[in-house]
């Protein structure tokens, strides 16, 4: 029988300890070095609670109210997603996306106590690795040890970028791969989405964009072909039409953007190169070219825009809209590299992070103009990540945009949140000190009537002093003035990524 | 990604090219998820031949359970690898996603699996010795 180290480990603490036996004596020396080093920062510094495992049963939990209250009229869930199994068989995943997805479930409603549930996604992975005690599947950024090979995309399937409902069902979102259903009241899971013949196992990307009718856009990225499957999927959750698009660089795209006639892609300068494991070091950065952007015409596919702007990276988009002379005006958090995805993300699994390998975004109001001329225009005043606007607004002309943001000085996530208004650059700010770790805010409306940015935030976060994951909803107008409403879990969840707001 | 176009077989042509030998081997496929349709099978007598997608032998296989089993007699002994997909509607193609990426069960022999294409000679050859043989394969 095969024993874990920490088996061995605590055999011999008991039996041999006195003696002053240890693991070494044994020959017991082929500890995973990246799992030693995670296990030994996170002995001192709490922010590695993000990046632990969570118990593969999930979480069920009541959030203990903290200081203020639900307002009235802002009930629903707060979806998110997440990468939160990271280690199997005392080896530990190599890149910060590898880990499998956990959905959450955060039930708010008004008058009754704040709730919290998680589960892992059951996807093809998960399970064979649940069942075989290890990790078998080569991911995003690792090769575990006698890895498998793959008969699809999908054999890795993380699902743990997004989550989206949609036609009723919540979608664990990917990028490589398939949506995965789930059952959005028990977060059970149901399988891969198919949207149709021919369509199984295709790359059904985790920031998909919904137009103001409830029409639903996407893309999976096909860099190996220089192509993008796009996807319209209609208001009543049914597809309209996915088809593969070419002559589109094969960069790493993560988000895109809509107008009310455009899908805007910005191709950062992290480019395919060709097939190796892990998956991630087919991309090699290339910054001898532009940061090519394609706007793709809606209603016919075969037309579309392009502009070469300086070389860049980023994750994501705020939104965008596009102007009578066919301008398309839109903000992004952006980097000068890519060092993040290829390099710092890899550091966080060892429960570090270098200057040298992270890096620095900031919120970019771009300007494409009709002739491939365009304008850029840099929000200097701190760095900046996960941008969201009010979803009502999406592809229209708008002013706001919400963010985390950080200053020079911190390496170990966010701790404020901005309201950055695009027409006349003022920002609202508010900074909970170094304890906390913001994650990505979510725009509430007040109601349907509301005006554009009337409505809550409501974001998690890691106390990485009370070590216990925590839920703050702020008035989005009026963010400097701190949380309206607070509570924390009885334990830290993994950081997430991205969430969803379904309302009840 | 996986490109798999090599197994589309010349397998067919093969049929009747079985030759007076001193083998049989005897395949048995489990973890068929879906019955219906056939198993498209080709034998591969060299590691020349596997990536040229130039079979030695061939069978199409009907599926009615979840597992099946057939034989190839009359084999010279040697070495042999063997690809096969799952024709789950019977069209005698192996079907792709938009991307080009099977959507149809496939498998090599030793349960051997491609990283972006499909498994190497080396990880799905194995011996087939005068007499007997049996070979095993798992789709799931």
């Amino acid at each position: 029988m095969q024993r874990s180290r920490r088996e061995m480990l605590s055999i011999l603490a008991a039996a041999g300890g006195a003696a002053g036996l240890s693991g070494p004596a044994f020959g017991l020396l082929s500890t995973d070095p990246v799992l030693a080093a995670f296990e030994a920062a996170a002995a001192s510094d709490p922010w590695t609670l993000g990046m632990a495992d969570a118990p593969a049963e999930g979480r069920d939990a009541v959030a203990e109210r903290l200081q203020g209250r639900l307002p009235s009229g802002l009930s629903g869930v707060l979806h998110r997603n997440g990468p939160a199994r990271f280690t199997r068989n005392d080896w530990r995943y190599r890149h910060w996306f590898d880990g499998d997805g956990m959905v959450h479930a955060w039930r708010l409603t008004p008058g009754e106590p704040v709730t919290h549930q998680a589960r892992f996604v059951e996807t093809r992975k998960w399970l064979a690795e649940e069942d075989a005690g290890r990790f078998l599947m080569p991911t995003f950024g690792s090769v575990p040890p006698n890895s498998q090979g793959m008969r699809g995309p999908d054999d890795m399937n993380a699902a743990n970028t997004s989550v989206m409902m949609i036609d009723g069902a919540l979608m664990a979102l990917w990028e490589g791969g398939s949506a995965w259903e789930l059952d959005p009241d028990t977060l059970e899971s149901r399988g891969a989405k198919v949207w149709g013949e021919g369509l199984s196992g295709l790359p059904f990307s985790a920031h998909p964009k919904t137009d103001p009718d409830g029409t639903i856009w996407n893309f999976g990225q096909a860099p190996m072909q220089d192509a993008l499957v796009i996807w319209h999927i209609g208001a009543d959750g049914q597809l309209r039409r996915a088809d593969l698009v070419g002559d589109v660089p094969g960069g790493m795209i993560h988000d895109f953007a809509v107008t009310d006639r455009s899908l805007v892609f910005l191709v950062g300068n992290l480019m395919w190169d060709r097939a190796r494991l892990p998956y991630l070091d087919s991309f090699v950065w290339d910054d001898s070219r532009a940061m090519r952007v394609v706007a793709i015409d809606k209603a016919d596919w075969s037309q579309r825009r392009v502009w070469d702007l300086p070389p860049g990276f980023l994750f994501h988009i705020g939104g965008a809209w596009e102007e009578a002379d066919g301008a398309i005006r839109v903000d992004a958090a952006l980097s000068d590299n890519a060092r993040f995805a290829t390099e710092g993300a890899r550091d966080a699994m060892r429960g570090h992070v270098r200057p040298e390998t992270d890096s620095t975004s900031r919120m970019r109001l771009i300007t494409l103009r009709p002739g491939g001329r365009f304008e850029q225009a840099e929000f200097a005043d701190s760095y900046a990540e996960f941008p969201q606007i009010d979803p009502r607004y999406t592809g229209l002309e708008r002013r706001f945009t919400w963010h985390v943001g950080w200053s020079d000085n911190q390496l170990q996530g966010a701790s404020q949140l901005v309201r950055r208004d695009l027409a006349s650059g003022e920002t609202r700010r508010f900074d909970f000190g170094s304890d906390i770790v913001v994650e990505e805010p979510l725009f509430i409306p007040a109601s349907d009537r509301a005006r554009e940015g009337e409505g809550w935030l409501v974001h998690t976060a890691l106390n990485k002093r009370a070590r216990a994951s925590e839920l703050h909803v702020f008035d989005a107008r009026r963010v400097d003035d701190g949380p309206v409403g607070s509570w924390r879990l009885p334990y830290a969840n993994p950081y997430g990524f991205h969430g969803c707001w379904r309302s009840l | 990604m996986i490109t798999i176009s090599t197994l589309v077989l010349a397998a067919a042509t093969a049929l009747s090219a079985a030759q007076t030998g001193e083998a049989e081997l005897t395949v048995s496929v489990t973890g068929i998820q879906q019955a219906g349709g056939q198993l498209v099978v080709g034998l591969y007598a060299s590691g020349e031949d596997w990536d040229a997608g130039s079979a030695a032998a061939g069978q199409y296989v009907p599926v009615e359970g979840d597992s099946v089993s057939f034989t190839f007699a009359d084999l010279p002994a040697g070495t042999y690898g063997i690809k096969l997909y799952h024709d789950v509607d019977g069209d005698g193609d192996m079907d792709t996603n938009l991307m080009g990426i099977p959507t149809e069960p496939f498998g090599f022999s030793n349960n051997a699996r491609g990283r972006f294409g499909p498994a190497s000679w080396d990880d799905a050859v194995f011996t087939v010795e005068p007499g007997s043989n049996a070979h095993a394969l798992d789709l799931r």
